[in-house]
C-alpha cells in the first residue's frame, strides 16, 4: 500500500517538475521513488493485511509481484533513459509510466472488482497514449489507434462480466463472489442456487482478461501494437504489463472463482494449447526481431497458463519465478534491440549480422537473452520451463506437456535466427554508451545468477 | 430500432438521445433520482454531443464507407447472436429475484455515504484515472515544436506510389 502511496507521489511529481524547472532530473527521481517503494515492499513484509475496509489485500503473493513490477520498472527507466531525453514531452512521459506502474499495483492486490476495474483503466489509458507517444511515425500512431479500439472492446467485455457477477452475488468483495452461496441469501431468496448469469460473467471476465494477457484467441493486437510502439514502451508493455495482467488473472480465476477450478480449467487449457500453437508457429516466419519477441511474448503466456491451469493452488510461485526470467531475459534483449535500432534504423534479423564481432559485449548479451527465452541451461528461462512442466507432469497432464516441449523446441529455431545472424560477417561498429554497457552486464549476471540459484527468488 | 436502422447516422443519434431519456426515466420510476440526472447529463449530454462532433467530422456517407466481405459480416452476426442467445437464456429467470433493498438506494445520500465510507479509495484513485486521461489528452494533442512541415513522413521508402 505504502509503495502504491509512493508511485502515485512520485507520478503526480513528474507532472509538476515542468513547472518546477526539474526536468533533467525526472528519470533519477523516478528511479529514487522506485526504490523508496522497493524498501517499503521489504518492510511490509511481515504485515499481511487488508487495506480500506477490505479494497486492497497484500498478501505474500500481492507483496512479491508488486516488488517484481517495481524492480522490472526500475531497470525499464535505465534502460529507456533515451526516451526521455530524446524529445519533448518528457514530463508526461514519465508521469504516464508511473501511473502505469500504479495501476498495475491496483492489479496485483486488489481485492475488490472496482479496485481492479480502476487500476485496469489507469493502466491501459496510460499506455494508449504511450504507444503513440512517437507522433512522427505513422506505424506508432496505428499501435495506439489499435490498441485503444481492442482495448476499450477488452475493457466493456470485463465490465459487463463484473456487472453480471455483481448483479448474483451482490458485492464487488472477492471474497463474497467467491462464496457466493453467501451473498445469494441476501440478494435473492426466490431462487435457489446461484442465478446463471453469474457463470457468464465469470466467462466474460475471462474473455476481457484475455485480451490483456494476449492469449491466443484474442492476441490479434498484439504484435501490430508491439511491433509498432516505441521501443522502450514495447519492452514495458511484454513485461510490467504482462506481470500485472497475467497476476490479476491468477488472482481471479485461482481465487475468486476457485469453486469452478475444474469447469475453468478445461477453457485454460483449450486456451493455452491454442496460445502454443498458434504463437510459437507465427514467430518462426516473422523477420523483424522485434515482431518475433511480441510473438513469443504471446507464447510465454501459453507455458503460463500450462502452470495455472495445471495446479492453480501451488502454481502462484512458479508463475512468479517464471515471469521474473522471462521479465529478466526480455529487458535484456529489447535493451540491445535498442542499441542497434538506434544505430542501424530497423530491428529487422539481417541488421545483428556481424555483432558478436563488431560488439562482443552486445552479442554475447543479446544470445544469452535468446537463450534464456528458449530455455537453455543453465540460464533462468530453462528452470521457468522446467518448473513449469515439473508442476503439469505433476498434475498429470503429460499430453499437455508433451505438446509444450514440442512447441518449445519450435521456440528453440525461431529464438535461434539473431544469434544465427550475429554469428555471420556484416556491418562493423556499433558503440554503447556507459550507462547502457553497465545494464547489459548487470541484466546479463541476473539471467545467469537467477538461473543457476532458481532458490534466490522463490519467495512464494 | 429506429437508432439502428436509420440511414442518416446524426438521426439515428438524435434517436439515441431520446432512448437514455426513456432509460433515465425508467431510473426515475425505480426511485433513483441521482442516477437518472446524471444518466441524462452525462450520456444524452456530453457523450452524445461528441459523437455528434465525430461523425459530423468525419463526413460518413454512402460513398466512403468501408466495404465489408460477407463473410465478416456473417461472422459477426453468428457470433453476436449467439451471444445475445447465451445471455437471454442465462437473464430468463432473473426478473423472479427480489431486490433486497429499501426503497431509497439510489437518492444522492445514500450514494454519498457509500462513496466516502466504504468506496473511499476506489474514488481517491479514479482522480489518478482522471488525471492519466488528463495527461494523455494534452500529450496527444499538444503540437511538437520539432515536427517538420510534412508529418507522417518517417519512412518515404515504406510508401512506394
Amino acid at each position: 500500500m505504502n509503495a502504491l502511496y509512493v508511485i502515485c507521489g512520485v507520478g503526480v511529481f513528474a507532472l509538476l517538475a515542468e513547472v518546477l524547472n526539474l526536468k533533467k532530473w525526472i528519470s533519477n527521481i523516478a528511479l529514487a521513488g522506485l526504490i523508496a517503494a522497493i524498501a517499503w515492499i521489504v518492510f511490509d513484509w511481515r504485515s499481511v493485511s487488508y487495506r480500506f475496509q477490505g479494497m486492497m489485500y497484500f498478501d505474500h503473493v500481492a507483496l512479491a509481484f508488486t516488488a517484481l513490477i517495481l524492480i522490472v520498472t526500475f531497470f525499464w527507466f535505465w534502460m529507456a533513459k533515451d526516451f526521455f531525453s530524446s524529445d519533448e514531452h518528457i514530463t508526461e512521459k514519465s508521469a504516464l509510466v508511473l501511473f502505469v506502474v500504479a495501476g498495475a499495483i491496483m492489479m496485483v492486490a486488489f481485492n475488490n472488482m472496482a479496485i481492479l476495474f480502476l487500476g485496469l483503466e489507469i493502466l491501459s489509458i496510460s499506455l494508449y497514449v504511450l504507444a503513440g507517444s512517437n507522433k512522427l511515425s505513422l506505424f506508432s500512431t496505428e499501435a495506439s489507434f489499435k490498441y485503444f479500439l481492442m482495448g476499450s472492446f477488452a475493457t466493456g467485455f470485463l465490465l459487463f462480466g463484473i456487472t453480471l457477477v455483481y448483479g448474483a452475488t451482490g458485492s464487488f468483495n472477492i471474497s463474497v463472489i467467491s462464496n457466493p452461496a453467501q451473498g445469494m441469501m441476501s440478494v435473492a431468496t426466490a431462487t435457489q442456487g446461484i442465478p446463471r448469469f453469474y457463470f457468464i460473467g465469470m466467462l466474460l471476465m475471462m474473455v476481457g482478461l484475455a485480451f490483456k494477457i494476449s492469449a491466443v484467441p484474442f492476441h490479434l493486437w498484439a504484435p501490430d501494437v508491439y511491433e509498432g510502439s516505441p521501443t522502450p514502451v514495447t519492452t514495458f508493455m511484454l513485461t510490467v504489463v504482462k506481470i500485472a495482467a497475467f497476476s490479476a488473472f491468477v488472482k481471479i480465476f485461482s481465487v475468486t472463482f476457485s469453486k469452478y477450478a475444474p469447469t475453468l480449467q478445461l477453457l485454460e487449457q483449450g486456451i493455452m494449447v491454442a496460445t502454443l500453437v498458434v504463437a510459437n508457429i507465427a514467430a518462426v516466419a516473422q523477420s523483424n526481431v522485434k515482431r518475433m519477441l511480441a510473438y513469443s511474448g504471446v507464447a510465454q503466456v501459453g507455458y503460463l497458463l500450462l502452470a495455472f491451469s495445471s495446479d492453480s493452488a501451488k502454481s502462484a510461485g512458479i508463475i512468479f519465478y517464471y515471469l521474473a526470467a522471462y521479465s529478466a531475459a526480455t529487458l535484456l534483449a529489447f535493451t540491445v534491440i535498442k542499441i542497434v535500432e538506434a544505430q542501424r534504423g530497423s530491428a529487422s534479423a539481417d541488421k545483428f549480422k556481424g555483432l558478436f564481432k563488431s560488439n562482443p559485449l552486445v552479442g554475447v548479451a543479446m544470445a544469452i537473452a535468446m537463450f534464456s527465452l528458449a530455455g537453455i541451461p543453465p540460464l533462468a528461462g530453462f528452470f521457468g520451463k522446467y518448473l513449469v512442466f515439473t508442476l503439469s507432469v505433476g498434475s498429470h497432464f503429460v499430453g499437455l506437456t508433451v505438446l509444450a516441449v514440442i512447441t518449445s523446441l519450435i521456440g528453440v529455431y525461431y529464438y535461434f535466427k539473431p544469434v544465427v545472424a550475429m554469428a555471420q560477417a556484416g556491418e562493423n561498429k556499433l558503440s554503447v554508451s556507459v550507462p547502457d554497457r553497465y545494464l547489459l552486464i548487470l541484466l546479463m549476471a541476473i539471467n545467469i545468477l537467477i538461473g543457476i540459484f532458481p532458490d534466490l527468488i522463490r519467495v512464494i | 430500432m429506429l437508432v439502428v436502422f436509420s440511414k442518416n447516422p446524426v438521426y439515428s443519434i438524435l434517436y439515441l438521445i431520446i432512448t437514455f431519456f426513456s432509460i433515465a426515466g425508467h431510473y426515475v420510476l425505480l426511485n433513483a433520482q441521482f442516477l437518472a440526472a446524471v444518466h441524462v447529463i452525462v450520456y444524452a449530454g456530453a457523450i452524445m454531443v461528441l459523437f455528434l462532433y465525430v461523425i459530423m467530422l468525419l463526413n460518413l456517407n454512402k460513398e466512403t464507407e468501408p466495404h465489408k466481405s460477407n463473410l465478416a459480416k456473417i461472422a459477426a452476426v453468428i457470433c453476436a447472436g449467439t451471444m445475445m442467445v447465451v445471455l437471454v437464456a442465462s437473464l430468463r429467470g432473473a426478473s423472479q429475484m427480489m431486490p433486497n433493498s429499501g426503497g431509497n438506494i439510489g437518492l444522492v445520500k445514500n450514494l454519498g455515504k457509500v462513496l466516502f465510507n466504504e468506496f473511499l479509495l476506489p474514488f481517491e484513485i479514479s482522480s489518478i484515472l482522471l488525471l492519466a486521461a488528463m495527461v494523455g489528452a494534452v500529450m496527444v494533442g499538444k503540437m511538437d515544436h520539432n515536427i517538420p512541415p510534412v508529418a507522417n513522413n518517417q519512412k518515404p521508402n515504406d510508401n512506394n506510389n
